[in-house]
């Protein structure tokens, strides 16, 4: 079966739950807002716009910094709970035999299954902060930095695919019933700098930050958060990054969520 | 597909399946003890084209765990499976592409989502689409009674287990399979939707050609729908044969039933274990309406000692006793003469 289909399958899955799921549908538009104002709040708490662009050593706008911090560390989020979780809340309802009985591979039909929720979550909030970003930076600054935060999402999003397919083989072998991701996410975010500069970070924890994708995805929304128009060479390098990194991540999944599946039909953990 | 002995497709091979589940069971806060569980222990079996084979045990017995193999989400450690040809192991891609699947009537749906959604949604994630797709869950939901019922378009959360039941087989037949696998389809359910789901399964095998295969715990049922019957304990297959073929293995007896109220504080186990003494013959008790059914297999001779024997053993128990009958044998005193246990 195509990968097509998996992805209109996934879609048509999300149609359906938001349709029936008023107020899940109305919470996903007010989490974005609601997320930068706590962040911006507590920013405010500690200091002016000034003294957060002598913190970060760049000429940066708090509110579009802010923006897209939130957006990228969202969207990571959602990758790593979306398809690092998913396996337990299809394993809690039931449906995992039947996900699983789809003529595909488990990583596969995990993972693509997840794209059209990923790419409709961040198309909502992607729309959600246009207008600010535009108010901001004026219109034609404003969609170049839009169209930054919409290639670091997607392209960053990549690797974050096998990276958490990873987990999601772990949790299914383990017989795990809880998401260790969820344990995990504030330690990837704050090492990959989503909300403090990953250079002001300790030596160690630095270390740590080269091998996680969501550091090259925050670095390009960074980028974008730069007052001005954003420098194309950096871009490149980060987009570059990303894809080298996408392309070993996701060859180890493929080759230990095969094995993964393999235990855990052995073991009858499905 | 290939043909048996008596030159009949077949659709289903088992052959010496073995599967082995470790267990670790907790000793203190660090120490855990290793328990290897033989959940299987080479069991053989064939299944034909059009029929409804039923793979009847207690709970425990090897069932979902055969059906689980058979469906390609379990893999087993010895032995050899087939569907249509393909080995469950290697070919499990193909397999998927033939077979229909309900693992569990009360769950394994979207439960904010509606009937019509789900089967919609599993339909696409099979490579179903567009009109085809479309008809197909109509179609589905008009045979499973969901349509008649006006709660195709209610939410899942909301289905009786009677609903949920027929969702779960609309859903095995989505991509028209020739092997339908269903563990335990009546479990749980009200007698008008088990006796709906049942004239459902005979109709899918002798009417549109497919192949059924189902386990129960629920020997009325079994004799009710199947074909041929495997009747499994302890991981092995102890029988196999038509109902009608079982049941002439047990002619030479009959079943002796007395109904009675047993008083608080006894142990069914205890009466069991008393009959037994008394008569010399297996006995099972179950419960139902309100008291308990209890039976036993013997001779035709020797019916009448027997029930008074097992009358007076009810009696110093303080059992109340409503009703004696002796009957003709059925599949449940097959099973209960082949493995001397006192019933599911």
């Amino acid at each position: 079966m195509g990968l097509k289909t998996l992805l209109k399958s996934g879609f048509t899955l999300e149609i359906y739950f938001y349709k029936n799921n008023r107020a899940a549908f109305l919470a996903m538009f007010l989490w974005p807002y609601l997320m930068l104002t706590l962040i911006l709040g507590m920013g405010h708490l500690f200091g002016s716009p000034s003294a957060f662009r002598q913190n970060v050593r760049m000429d940066v706008d708090p509110v579009v910094y802010y923006v897209a911090s939130t957006l990228i560390a969202m969207s990571a989020l959602s990758v790593m709970w979306g398809v690092g979780g998913s396996i337990l809340w299809y394993k809690w309802s039931g449906t995992l035999p039947y996900m699983l009985l789809s003529p595909n591979r488990m990583s596969t039909t995990l993972v693509f299954s997840f794209i059209p929720r990923y790419m409709l979550g961040v198309l909502i909030q992607l729309a959600e902060f246009a207008p600010l970003i535009m108010l901001i930076e004026g219109v034609s600054n404003g969609l170049v930095k839009i169209g930054i935060l919409a290639l670091a999402a997607t392209v960053g999003m990549i690797p974050l695919l096998g990276f958490s397919a990873l987990f999601a083989s772990f949790l299914i072998t383990i017989e795990e019933e809880t998401n260790v991701l969820s344990w995990l996410n504030p330690l990837i975010l704050l090492f990959s700098g989503a909300f403090y500069p990953a250079y002001l970070l300790p030596y160690w924890a630095r270390l740590i930050s080269q091998i996680l994708p969501t550091t090259y995805t925050v670095e390009l929304a960074r980028l974008a958060a730069i007052v001005g128009a954003p420098p194309l060479a950096p871009i490149t390098f980060f987009i570059g990054v990303l894809l080298g990194i996408a392309l070993v991540y996701n060859s180890l999944a493929y080759l230990l969520v095969g094995y993964g599946e393999k235990k855990a039909m052995e073991k009858g953990a499905i | 597909m290939s043909l048996g002995e008596e030159g009949v497709e077949r659709t289903i091979i088992v052959k010496n399946l073995v599967k082995n589940y470790t267990t670790y069971l907790r000793k203190g806060l660090l120490k855990r003890e290793k328990k290897v569980v033989h959940a299987l222990k080479g069991i053989s079996f064939d299944v034909r084209k059009g029929e409804v084979f039923g793979l009847l045990g207690p709970n425990g017995a090897g069932k979902t765990t055969t059906v689980k193999i058979l469906s390609t989400l379990l893999l087993p450690d010895g032995g050899e499976a087939r569907v249509l040809g393909y080995d469950v192991v290697k070919e499990a891609a193909k397999v998927r592409k033939v077979i229909g699947v309900s693992l569990s009537v009360e769950k394994g749906f979207f439960w904010k989502l509606t009937g019509r959604e789900n089967l919609t949604y599993f339909g696409m994630l099979y490579g179903l689409n567009g009109e085809y797709l479309r008809n197909k869950v109509e179609e589905l939901l008009e045979l499973v009674g969901l349509k008649q019922l006006e709660v195709a378009d209610k939410l899942y959360e909301e289905y009786s287990l009677g609903m949920k039941a027929r969702l779960s087989l609309a859903r095995a037949l989505l991509i028209d399979p020739q092997v339908v696998i269903l563990d335990e389809p009546t479990l749980g359910l009200d007698p008008p939707s088990a006796r709906m789901l049942r004239e459902m399964l005979v109709r899918i095998a002798h009417e549109d050609g497919k192949t059924v295969l189902v386990t129960t715990h629920n020997m009325f049922e079994a004799e009710m729908v199947c074909d041929r019957v495997a009747i499994i304990n302890e991981g092995e297959i102890i029988a196999l044969d038509t109902v009608e073929r079982l049941k002439q293995r047990v002619a030479d007896s009959v079943s002796l039933e007395i109904f009675a109220f047993l008083p608080a504080g006894i142990p069914q186990e205890t009466i069991v274990l008393k009959l037994k003494e008394a008569t010399g013959y297996p006995s099972s008790i179950f419960a139902e309406n309100g008291g308990y059914r209890v039976k036993v297999v013997v001779p035709p001779g020797e019916a009448g000692e027997a029930t008074s024997k097992a009358l007076r053993v009810l009696h110093e128990h303080k059992c109340s006793v409503r009703r004696v009958e002796i009957k003709e044998p059925t599949l449940e005193d097959v099973f209960i003469k082949l493995t001397g246990k006192t019933g599911f």
